[in-house]
């Protein structure tokens, strides 16, 4: 969409005739302003009154004392070779050096594929984006290229960005259908393959698994497992069928009700008396099933919203074309709902996301984990590690965020 | 002939009806199948171990100690009295905690919308930082960098000789009632009841004459007044604690422990970032109109806010609100990992002195769910209220 063009600029207070391009009408406008100077920006802004003068003294203040301790804590006080040392038990856990290239590969398949979908949407920054996106990488490469612990993992992580350059770049050439249909079985299918590059061919066991990777997985979990519970269980509470709708109704507000801590500390020692004795499986695959059903109560709210978002002439609609209630659901009211949770669905997988490092309530060595073994190790450097896992979950979720707003603006949820 | 077949019934396995109850009663069946199998599996693993499933042994000994409590125990009292101790650990937590960040939320929300760019920036700044980081992150933050960090009891800081500061706890000083402690709590009711006359009496003279109210000033100083001559009546029916500096911990005084600090500063601090962007998202639902009919009736801009916009949004918010104190109230249990005596905390304990893991589970869900019950209960009449009468949709 374009900008709506600025009407020319005349005197000041006059009233101005502006003519609205391509058709021609005449038009009346309010009187244009005279730009702005810094000093007039800074008395509007900041010292327009009493209260607000106070308010930015103290502010002012306040931000300035943020920052010395912020700039003393990372450049004076903190030892930040901790980080170096223990990079790969903050990335991976336990994972096996030897077998790191399953993670490499895996993360290189995700940029690629986050690049290639996408596409068009990737634009080069101008202006005051162009300087913040300019601090950021820039950041971003110095904290990279510090925290490495070799030139091959520098030269790989920089690949990453290449990676989603090419693949970016690739994207684009490819004609938008085609692209639309590759990205929707990308998505779908990149879990399962990733869950196949890393546990198959003699693979790495999920006890092994940690840090990064480990809260990376264990929410992708939480998404693509707990999908069909979701669908079905948002089925069930909207049935016709008392029965059903109340057994969704009593799973769905259980398992919402209780907090995910209780439900691992659940799988991990109370679970196993509730299965057959012979049945012995391991504390993570056990965590990952009460999370799935965890996050499928979630999903199903999200979808219940979706599929009552759906206009009800959808419904008469296929009910008038004679669909019986699977297929209307399969193919007309769904299709639709769907849709319209992707930005739910994805601020779901940031708070999963978040959620993960709860599992350092049953001694699985995450990223927050990892930091507070860390912590243990070197004492009195315990805000260092904290800090550096904060700001990784940070990253991870701000990027998504920020993503999840620009794909909420393109699909136009909410305006329909 | 055509007409007979037509009003003749379906057969059975073609009858929605019939169909309806028979796939519902074999969906009972299944579920009923499950549950059975599961309570089979449970008493047979059990019963090896030579154990039932029972609740008596909530009714004995627990044997062991609690840091915190603020309802009475020992570890002589009895399992119950542990498991109420943790549920009132909890409740007190969510109580402080959602008044704080209630009040800083909405104050966060009014600041992202303020004409001052420094300030709007620094509220954008907190919100953008805070919400993208683990509340569990932030908690260990402040309980292991921050709380830990404060000066050890011997050079624990004193807020003038009144209060003090240390990394066992934090000590504020505390009002010890005499004998006539209830007799003075009667005098304060009377205070507070007359006060609310005078503030009617105040608003009716502003109403009818126009002569500036004070409302606040007279109502607030009637109770002052009468609280005082009720402390000269009874004669010293109260006296004033100041902690002191113990050989091994603050003695006296309202005493504040490291993990509860810890759990409240990082769930108030996380929970305002989410408060502040619903309340900021209301007031810009709240329509244009109305501020700028405010703005025509001549109110200042303050006033505007407080008399014609923030009611309206608080309206519009309540909903969310409601939410965010039901996800405080169950962010609680991340007080287990820095040791607060919270649910999870107090019935893993229990749990490891004695045994029943299913009864000690389900009465933590119950528990879970019966105060998110009780919380949205309340919301909910609280929201009847506040909304709009005769509103379609």
């Amino acid at each position: 969409m374009n900008a709506p063009r600025k009407p020319p600029r005349t005197g000041l207070g006059e009233d101005v005739i502006a003519t609205i391009p391509d058709t021609g009408r005449v038009v009346e406008t309010a009187p244009a302003k005279e730009p702005q100077t810094p000093a007039e920006w800074i008395r509007q802004n900041l010292f327009s009154g009493p209260v607000n003068s106070v308010l930015t003294v103290v502010a002012g203040a306040f931000l300035i004392f943020m920052l010395y301790r912020a700039f003393g804590f990372v450049f004076l006080n903190s030892d930040w070779r901790v980080i170096q040392v223990r990079m790969k038990g903050y990335m991976a856990g336990s994972f096996p050096l030897e077998e790191a290239w399953r993670v490499w590969v895996s993360l290189y398949l995700v940029v690629a594929l986050a690049g290639f979908s996408s596409g068009r949407a990737v634009q080069i920054p101008r202006g005051r984006a162009a300087i913040a996106r300019a601090i950021a990488v820039t950041v971003a490469i110095v904290i990279v290229g510090y925290t490495a612990q070799s030139a091959l993992v520098r030269l790989l992580a920089v690949g990453t960005a290449g990676v989603f350059i090419v693949s970016n770049v690739v994207g684009r050439l490819v004609p938008h259908p085609t692209m639309r249909r590759i990205r929707l079985w990308g998505w779908i299918l990149i879990f399962p393959l990733v869950m196949v590059i890393v546990r198959g061919f003699d693979g790495v066991p999920p006890r092994l698994w940690g840090g990064l990777f480990f809260n990376l997985v264990a929410a992708s979990v939480g998404i693509f497992a707990s999908f069909p519970i979701g669908i079905a269980l948002a089925l069930g509470r909207r049935s016709t069928l008392p029965a059903v709708r109340m057994f969704s109704v009593v799973v769905i507000e259980v398992f919402r009700g209780v907090p995910l801590v209780a439900w691992l500390i659940f799988s991990k020692f109370v679970v196993d008396l509730l299965l057959p004795p012979q049945v012995n499986l391991p504390d993570i695959i056990k965590a990952f099933v009460v999370m799935t059903m965890f996050s499928a109560a979630y999903i199903a709210e999200i979808i219940r919203g979706g599929i009552q978002g759906v206009h009800s002439g959808q419904y008469e609609a296929a009910r008038a074309v004679g669909l019986p209630t699977t297929r209307m659901m399969a193919f007309i009211i769904l299709p639709q709902a769907l849709r319209a949770t992707i930005p739910a669905m994805i601020s779901h997988f940031i708070s999963l996301f978040k959620d993960t490092a709860l599992f350092s309530a049953i001694a699985v060595t995450e990223l927050l984990e990892a930091s507070k073994r860390l912590g243990l190790e070197f004492i009195g450097q315990e805000a260092q590690t904290l800090v550096f896992a904060g700001l990784v979950f940070w990253t991870f979720a701000f990027t998504m965020s920020r993503w999840s707003q620009r794909l909420e603006l393109r699909l136009g949820v909410g305006e329909r | 002939m055509a007409s007979s077949a037509r009003s003749a019934k379906p057969p059975l396995w073609r009858d929605v009806r019939v169909l309806r109850i028979a796939g519902q009663v074999a969906f009972v069946l299944v579920v009923v199948l499950v549950l059975r199998e599961m309570y089979l599996n449970a008493t047979f693993q059990l019963d090896q171990r030579g154990r039932s499933l029972s609740y008596d042994f909530l009714d004995s000994r627990a044997g062991f100690g609690v840091k915190e409590h603020f309802i009475s125990y020992s570890p002589n009292r009895t399992f119950w009295r542990a498991f109420w101790v943790a549920v009132t650990n909890a409740l007190v937590v969510t109580g402080v905690g959602i008044v704080l960040a209630t009040i800083l939320g909405i104050l966060l929300g009014i600041a992202r919308l303020s004409p001052n760019w420094l300030l709007r920036k620094l509220a954008q700044g907190y919100v953008e930082i805070i919400r993208n980081i683990p509340a569990l992150v932030q908690i260990i933050f402040w309980y292991t960098a921050v709380i830990l960090a404060i000066p050890r009891l011997e050079q624990s800081i004193s807020l003038f000789g009144l209060g003090y500061i240390s990394n066992r706890g934090a000590a504020i000083p505390t009002l010890k009632g005499g004998a006539d402690f209830g007799a003075w709590g009667l005098f304060l009711f009377a205070g507070l009841v007359t006060a609310f006359f005078v503030r009617r009496w105040r608003t009716r003279v502003f109403d009818d004459t126009g002569q500036p109210h004070y409302r606040f000033l007279w109502s607030s100083g009637t109770f002052v007044a009468i609280a005082i001559a009720g402390y000269i009546i009874l004669g010293d029916p109260f006296t004033v604690e100041i902690p002191e500096v113990g050989l091994r911990s603050l003695v006296g005084g309202i005493e504040v422990s490291p993990e509860f600090a810890g759990v409240l500063v990082g769930l108030v601090v996380y929970t305002t970032a989410f408060i502040g962007e619903i309340v900021r998202g209301s007031i810009l639902a709240v329509s244009k109109g109305q501020k700028e009919a405010g703005e025509a009736l001549g109110l200042r801009p303050s006033q505007q806010l407080r008399f014609v916009v923030l009611p309206q949004a608080m309206r519009i918010a309540l909903p969310s609100i409601t939410n965010q104190y039901l996800n405080f109230w169950k962010n609680t249990s991340l007080g287990f990992f820095i040791g607060y005596p919270e649910i999870i905390n107090i019935t893993r304990t229990m749990t490891n002195q004695a045994g029943h893991e299913l009864e000690i589970f389900s009465l933590l869900v119950l528990i879970y769910l019966g105060v998110s019950l009780g919380l949205s209960l309340i919301m909910n009449i609280l929201n009847r209220g506040v909304a709009l009468r005769g509103a379609t949709g």
